[in-house]
């Protein structure tokens, strides 16, 4: 027996390798499919800083927040202009329009299995306002602040609890504003079970997971993954899938072999010239949809040649906007100068910038800068951002401008820009909530330029001091006649297009390239509407 | 004038090549000119050493004249006319998603190329050399303390320190080359000192310190001339590391800014056409590969010609 073992072993061996090697083999095609049962998307995500609904404003965290955490009321995909109880019955407006009352649906739970009361509802309200992060101003625009917040806000019972707003807003603008990812629902037992040093949980919760959702975060590692599951304890249409799974992907050629190998279902960040060639490709289809999201360059009011009214215009005038929608944002966006996008009320659609070269060394000339100056430009290195750049950097030297590109990923740009540390940026603004106050709220108002301001909308990080744009923003948002509310916004936007510090450049068209495989797909008009637990997979 | 009337002590009927060759120098010009042009034979037989030679000498060129050379600006493009145009006669390499000419912006690319490995070869040699030179010498505490600084150095890879430099200097070219200088020198200074440890014990050393020369003196005019041929081959081999370093820095958009026709970045730029449109990252690829190759060539030569241990 002994004296036989050896060739046996060796046998053995041979084929326990030469079958490895068939299994190796066999299982390239395997690999390549993805699991039924799941989902997996390729998106550039390096701009999320945390998982906090009470913190997060980027535009992929949106999406994100929007799949995980319910909230009161959501807009209807298909007509933004409706709304619909999400985890709210019904509700109602008092006749003087400062009070709102709402009833919950009953028997909510949350993903821990606590169950979901109106006690939830008003602390994850009140959180968002005490925490006061970026997006609190969506909350606090109301008239809570930290004081005074757990009056207005009420619990009045089980499944009841009432919100006081300041002035008799428009109820439209209220209820839109409580879609916003700020107005998640959080589990108040779980995140106060991880609270430390009263933080509200705010540590805990960046990197974890406290809501009611369709999908639950399963794990979030930056720059690398985003895993989401099904939530079983969920009260509505449950996900027809068991997981979503976001890979950040950064290069979009990158993103489109993935899908064209399999290896994801949709890919997010595809370039324009890679959604032409995957057009002719029968397993691949594309949806798109405009989005309430605009890409602009801005002018730190702070830096004093900025600042000059003539140099602001000539800016305008020195991007080649024709050139630029034809090649670098084909398919994927839309020349738009106004900060309102198309689709929202009162949105304008006047371009009446083009490049032009004279005029704008005509009016550097009368800025005192007829030989041009040096500035410097924070860009994310993603396309088309850095394309648009390079280009305008291209034509800005034509009047005599040296822009210095100053390359960086979204988080270093992003802190840099809030910090009002930069000449330029190029950066691109997603609405919070679909109605006109969102856009013309964050480029139209700056009501305390002040380092220490309490909020600090886009018009405050480039420093433009703007008291009559500010008054007519906020005379806008109490107008009920929607007639009249249409013509301030497009009032608003005739002054803004004049003499903001703002470039605006374009309206993005949202374009996703999935296998066709993939059902039920549609990508929301908000970072915060596109429902991954809406898709299926045949 | 003769040629043979300009050499001293010349015996007449010898040729100019006799009098290289000679193994009884005159003089001590004659010895040295001879043992250059003896390593000049030797290298100039090795034909790939020659190869490397000449795309470097060709890379000089190229950088010199890059205004005359390239046929486009290197910066200018047009988004609706030449966007993305493959290789063809108008464009030999095509053009890139600017539309700007390819070839242009490799030829002005090759300015920033010599650029950082001149600047990277006149700092970090330098210091690696003064580095190993001073602790061979001196022993001891200085030794220990000099080796164990390059030793930390070492210690990083190199593409992640010179990271790390860039990112808390910010980008830009000439952050980049003091980042890979900074990095790249503690390899000298081991050579260096290796160097120095067999001369400092050699009859000479000891002649200069009984005449009483100071150690500076004996470290500068007696040990560091004997070192500069190592380290000289050192840093050619290392250029390629170098192009390298500065094109993998180019890409991840910490070298170069755009719109610098760096080698690096304009592949950077190109992996997003790299299925439709292979030429704008080909190009610049091809470039790094042949210079970076030259130089290695030509290191390789450099060390079999200068390094009398090698000798045949």
């Amino acid at each position: 027996m002994k004296t036989s073992t050896p060739p046996i072993t060796r046998r053995l061996l041979a084929i326990a390798a030469i079958s490895a090697l068939l299994i190796a083999c066999g299982s390239v095609p395997a690999l390549a499919a993805t699991p039924r049962d799941t989902l997996v998307v390729a998106f550039a995500f390096d701009d999320i800083i945390t998982m906090d609904p009470a913190e997060a404003f980027e535009i992929s965290a949106g999406e994100i927040m929007g799949n995980t955490y319910d909230r009161l009321v959501r807009f209807e995909v298909n007509d933004p202009s409706k709304l619909s109880g999400d985890i709210a019955k019904s509700w109602t407006v008092s006749a003087d329009g400062r009070i709102y009352s709402f009833e919950l649906k009953a028997g909510l739970k949350f993903a821990s299995g606590n169950p979901l009361t109106a006690e939830d509802v008003a602390f994850s309200l009140q959180r968002a306002v005490i925490l006061d992060k970026t997006p609190a101003f969506i909350l606090t625009q109301f008239g809570f602040t930290k004081d005074n917040v757990k009056d207005k806000i009420k619990q009045t019972g089980p499944l009841t609890l009432t919100i006081e707003t300041d002035k008799s807003f428009a109820p439209s603008f209220v209820l839109n504003c409580l879609t916003a990812n700020i107005a998640a629902i959080v589990d108040k037992k779980l995140v106060l079970s991880k609270e430390q040093n009263n933080d509200l949980g705010y540590a805990w919760l960046k990197t974890n997971y406290a809501g009611s959702g369709p999908l639950k975060i399963r794990e979030w590692r930056a720059n690398e993954i985003v895993a989401l599951e099904r939530n079983d304890a969920y009260g509505g249409g449950k996900s027809k899938l068991a997981r979503v799974i976001y890979r950040h992907v950064k290069e979009a050629a990158t993103q489109r072999l993935l899908l064209e190998k399999g290896d994801v279902d949709i890919a997010r960040n595809l370039t324009p010239q890679d959604l032409a060639a995957v057009s002719s490709n029968k397993d691949i289809k594309t949806t798109g949809t405009p989005k309430g999201t605009v890409y602009y360059f801005s002018l730190n009011q702070k830096n004093p040649t900025l600042a000059k009214p003539e140099v602001r215009e000539a800016f305008k005038w020195l991007v080649d906007y024709a050139a630029i929608g034809d090649t670098l944002i084909k398919n994927i966006g839309v020349v738009h100068q106004n900060f309102l996008p198309v689709g929202l009320l009162g949105a304008s659609t006047e371009n009446p910038y083009k490049l032009d070269v004279e005029k704008a060394k005509a009016l550097l000339a009368k800025a005192g800068v007829p030989n041009g100056f040096k500035v410097t430009i924070d860009m994310r290195t993603v396309q088309p951002v850095q394309g648009i750049t390079e280009a305008f950097q291209q034509t800005a030297k034509r009047a005599g401008i040296d822009i210095e590109i100053l390359p960086g990923d979204g988080k270093q740009t992003l802190t840099k820009y809030r910090a009002r540390t930069h000449d330029l940026y190029i950066g691109q603004w997603g609405a919070d909530y679909w109605d006109p106050h969102s856009n013309a709220d964050t480029f139209a108002r700056n009501p305390d330029n002040a380092d220490d301001a309490k909020s600090k909308p886009l018009a405050w990080r480039n420093s433009w001091v703007i008291p009559e744009l500010t008054k007519k923003a906020d005379a806008a948002v109490l107008e009920r006649d929607a007639g009249k509310r249409r013509a301030m916004y497009e009032e608003m936007q005739a002054d803004f297009r004049k003499d903001s510090p703002f470039v605006m450049l374009y309206q993005q068209t949202e374009v996703a390239a999935f296998r066709s495989g993939v059902e039920g797909l549609k990508i929301g008009p908000t970072s915060d509407t596109t429902y991954m637990f809406m898709v299926s997979k045949r | 004038m003769t040629a043979n009337a300009t050499r001293n002590g010349a015996v007449p009927g010898e040729t100019l090549r006799d009098w290289l060759i000679s193994d009884r120098p005159r003089s001590r010009r004659q010895a040295s000119v001879g043992r250059a042009y003896r390593a000049w034979r030797g290298f100039s037989s090795n034909r790939l050493a020659m190869l490397g030679l000449v795309i470097v000498v060709g890379l000089v060129l190229v950088a010199i004249f890059a205004n005359l050379l390239s046929p486009y600006s290197p910066y200018i493009g047009d988004l609706r006319t030449t966007r993305l145009l493959p290789p063809s006669p108008a464009h030999w390499f095509g053009t890139d998603d600017q539309g700007r000419d390819i070839l242009s912006r490799i030829i002005q690319g090759s300015r920033i190329t010599l650029f950082v490995v001149v600047l990277v070869a006149i700092l970090a040699a330098p210091i690696g050399l003064a580095v190993g030179t001073v602790a061979g010498y001196s022993g001891g505490l200085i030794d220990a303390a000099l080796m164990r600084i390059t030793d930390i150095f070492l210690a990083f890879p190199r593409l992640i320190l010179a990271l790390a430099f860039v990112a808390a200097l910010g980008p830009g070219i000439e952050n980049a080359v003091l980042a890979i200088a900074i990095t790249s020198w503690p390899p000298y200074a081991r050579i260096a000192r290796a160097e120095t440890l067999t001369i400092r014990q050699t009859d000479y050393i000891a002649a200069v310190q009984l005449i009483g020369a100071s150690p500076w003196r004996i470290v500068l005019r007696h040990i560091m001339p004997l070192c500069v041929a190592s380290v000289i081959v050192r840093v050619t081999l290392d250029m390629a590391g170098i192009i390298l370093t500065a094109a993998g820095l180019g890409f991840l958009g910490l070298g170069a800014q755009p719109p610098m026709p760096e080698w690096g970045a304009m592949i950077a730029n190109g992996r997003l056409y790299v299925l439709d449109q292979w030429w704008v990252a080909a190009a610049p690829g091809a470039a790094i590969f042949v210079v970076s190759l030259a130089f290695n060539l030509l290191g390789d030569g450099l060390r079999d010609a200068l390094d009398p241990r090698a000798a045949k």
